[in-house]
């Protein structure tokens, strides 16, 4: 706003073929600087995520712009507040120290009091808690087991997920882009229309009703009930399904796409005697190149990022990335340390992808925007 | 009998025109093209179609749960709950207040944040390093957008907030548990997510504009501000339109990063209708009054957004 004002004062000036230059270099200039300012403010919550997974839970007060060193573990804490707030492993502890897990550690018992006891050299319990502030939501997250799934189970299932949602959504939508290109007839139309309203129906309005749709289809199956791989398969189904269900953005983008290729090269290719199928395997998959990265990059983090479809259908020991995430901060309620691991572990994988891929995604998120 | 068969195609020849002239070969097509659409059409209106008329008679029932042994037709009772029943009305109305608040204020963050970058952007030229990192918040979750907000915001131990402190900004710290906290510090996140996307869409609808006009108005000598609301604005409604459209869906529906807020638990100052509709619906047993005050919601939000729609597509054709 401040720019705007100053260049309206400007064309008032003698040389208008100067001052236009002048204007251009000084735009630039204020431009530039809110840029930095807006990457800064962009990507600070990153970093100070990033910071905040190796502070402990007692030192968070405190303002820490950079990985702290912690102090080490002292030898007046007692074992039960260890366990508490810091998740420590009692049975991990006996066994690197030689203790046998018969012997039972009283929660008040300090860590002096356990090296008297058990008569283990102080500098070995040290050793063990080595770094033990800096890097427990970390070693709690990647090691802990949780509802009987662990941080590395999630993320295998969330990455099965996505990829193949995104690979069933990519080919119906071809063939549903395909099926309505160049909208000539009402029943295209129709149906294109019902993919329309999918931008307008927000997911909390069927979510309800849905479940209960998804509930009964998968009662059918037997074993359902049971806890078990089909279950849980069916589960993973489920999720699967809600996302190649097209969008209303999938359709657009193909229906344009190939309603913008020349028909005559559909019909040179039939009467050369290829089927339709093998039109869209030869011909219009490689031409098709630009809308599939758009669709992709568009959808990619919205499938990956899902939150309320499997917290609402998987069960816990089945859950993908987020909502194990969600039930950690339910179990570790008091260890923000290992919340914000969680987190930045979650954002880990896309973002790096992104930062590799950043071409495609700009380019396929402005093709994506042109076409609404 | 045999006059029959005669007469009857040739008085139908002309009632049903159309149907006549379609070919064999045209036939086959319309067949194929139904047999690519199906695949997805079928998961389509199974999943997003079906569960509105699957609801329709659970709204007229007490319906408490998902396995209900017992359900009692309770006619209109659901959709007046909300002008006679307190208990209802205690938990609506704070929440439709929360919600419009929070609508409003995204809606600010979309001019704010999005608007203003694309036309920085479009002032200067596309830069590709800029784009990717206003365009990084969109690869997080709505969750973890939710617990960066309160790692930033806490009141006690928010990062902002010890930054804010120590810089000498603020004297005291924000708290994300608070009434205004709340309201202000979640669509401050959320725009903050979707920056980048609304900047994509406000910078494809610049990148339309004729340069011819714009460089009319130049030589003409317009001001900027005069560019922008002459030139630019009157040219980019159905992006306006779409960032409306979107903004508007999408934040009724937010969830995700109320529940990192603790909305479900912890905090009341997050319970936003979503939230309502959720604890209704899976926690506390009231699951055709959850449903029916979505509907009675989110209902006139759908026709609404087809009406935005329709808009859309009609100015850029």
């Amino acid at each position: 706003m401040a720019s705007s004002s100053l260049l309206a004062k400007l064309p008032n000036t003698k040389e208008p073929m100067l001052t236009i230059a002048r204007r251009k270099q000084l735009l630039k200039v204020f431009v530039t600087a809110v840029m930095i300012i807006y990457s800064v403010f962009t990507l600070f919550p990153f970093y100070a995520l990033l910071v905040r997974s190796f502070v402990s839970t007692k030192d968070s007060t405190e303002l820490h712009l950079w990985i702290p060193k912690a102090d080490e573990v002292s030898m007046d804490a007692e074992v039960g507040n260890l366990a508490v707030f810091y998740d420590l492993d009692l049975r991990d502890m006996k066994e690197a120290l030689g203790i046998p897990q018969s012997e039972f550690i009283m929660a008040r018992t300090s860590l002096r009091e356990v090296s008297e006891q058990f008569d283990i050299p102080e500098e070995k319990i040290k050793d063990f808690f080595a770094g033990f502030y800096t890097y427990n939501g970390w070693n709690t997250l990647l090691t802990g087991d949780l509802y009987g799934t662990s941080f590395w189970g999630a993320l295998g299932r969330t990455l099965l997920v996505t990829v193949i949602s995104l690979a069933f959504l990519t080919v119906l939508s071809i063939f549903t882009g395909y099926g309505l290109a160049g909208l000539r007839r009402r029943d295209q139309m129709a149906v294109y229309n019902i993919y329309l309203l999918q931008m307008v129906i927000p997911a909390m309005l069927i979510l309800l009703p849905q479940y209960q749709v998804l509930q009964w289809i998968m009662g059918l199956f037997p074993n359902y009930d049971v806890k078990g791989f089909t279950r849980w398969g069916l589960q993973l189904l489920a999720i699967i399904l809600i996302n190649v269900k097209g969008t209303a953005l999938s359709t657009m983008i193909f229906t344009s796409a190939i309603g913008a290729i020349p028909k005559d090269l559909e019909d040179s290719a039939l009467i050369d005697g290829a089927t339709r199928l093998q039109y869209i395997r030869h011909v219009l998959l490689p031409l098709l190149k630009v809308p599939i990265i758009s669709l992709i990059v568009i959808q990619m983090p919205l499938i990956y990022n899902q939150f309320l479809e499997p917290y609402v259908y998987l069960d816990p020991a089945n859950s993908t990335l987020l909502p194990f995430t969600q039930s950690a901060v339910g179990q570790f309620s008091t260890n923000y340390q290992v919340i914000y691991s969680a987190i930045f572990a979650s954002i880990i994988p896309l973002a790096v992808l992104y930062l590799i891929f950043r071409r495609f995604f700009v380019e396929g998120v402005m093709a994506g925007a042109v076409k609404g | 009998m045999q006059a029959a068969p005669a007469t009857s195609p040739g008085d139908e020849i002309p009632r049903k025109p159309a149907r006549k002239k379609l070919s064999k070969l045209e036939r086959t097509r319309i067949l194929q093209d139904w047999a690519f659409i199906l695949p997805q059409l079928t998961i389509f209106v199974v999943l997003t179609i079906v569960p509105f008329f699957v609801a329709i008679p659970i709204l007229f029932t007490d319906m408490s749960q998902f396995n209900d042994p017992q359900i009692n037709p309770v006619g209109f009772r659901n959709f007046t709950a909300i002008f006679t029943d307190p208990s209802v009305q205690r938990d609506y109305f704070p929440a439709l207040r929360r919600t419009l608040v929070f609508v409003a204020l995204n809606y600010a963050t979309v001019y704010i944040f999005g608007l203003s970058l694309a036309l920085m952007m479009y002032e200067v030229g596309f830069r590709g390093g800029f784009f990717t990192v206003v365009y990084l918040p969109l690869m997080i979750s709505g969750l973890a957008t939710g617990y960066m907000a309160v790692m930033l915001f806490s009141r006690e131990t928010g990062t902002a907030n010890l930054l804010l402190m120590e810089l000498g900004v603020i004297k005291k710290g924000f708290d994300i548990y608070s009434p205004e906290g709340t309201a202000f510090i979640l669509p401050l996140l959320v725009g903050w997510r979707y920056a980048g996307f609304n900047m994509a869409i406000f910078l494809s609808g610049l990148m339309a504009i004729p340069e011819e006009t714009i460089e009319a108005a130049i030589v003409d000598g317009a001001s900027y501000w005069q560019r922008l609301t002459r030139v630019y604005f009157p040219q980019m409604w159905p992006s306006f339109i779409l960032a409306t459209t979107m903004c508007l869906i999408g934040s009724f529906a937010v969830f995700d990063e109320l529940v990192a807020m603790g909305a479900l638990y912890v905090n009341p100052e997050a319970k936003l209708l979503s939230i309502l509709f959720f604890t209704y619906g899976f926690q506390v047993e009231r699951l055709a009054l959850g449903m029916t005050l979505a509907v009675e919601t989110f209902l006139p939000l759908v026709f609404i957004g087809v009406a935005l729609q329709r808009l859309q597509r009609r100015l850029q054709y």
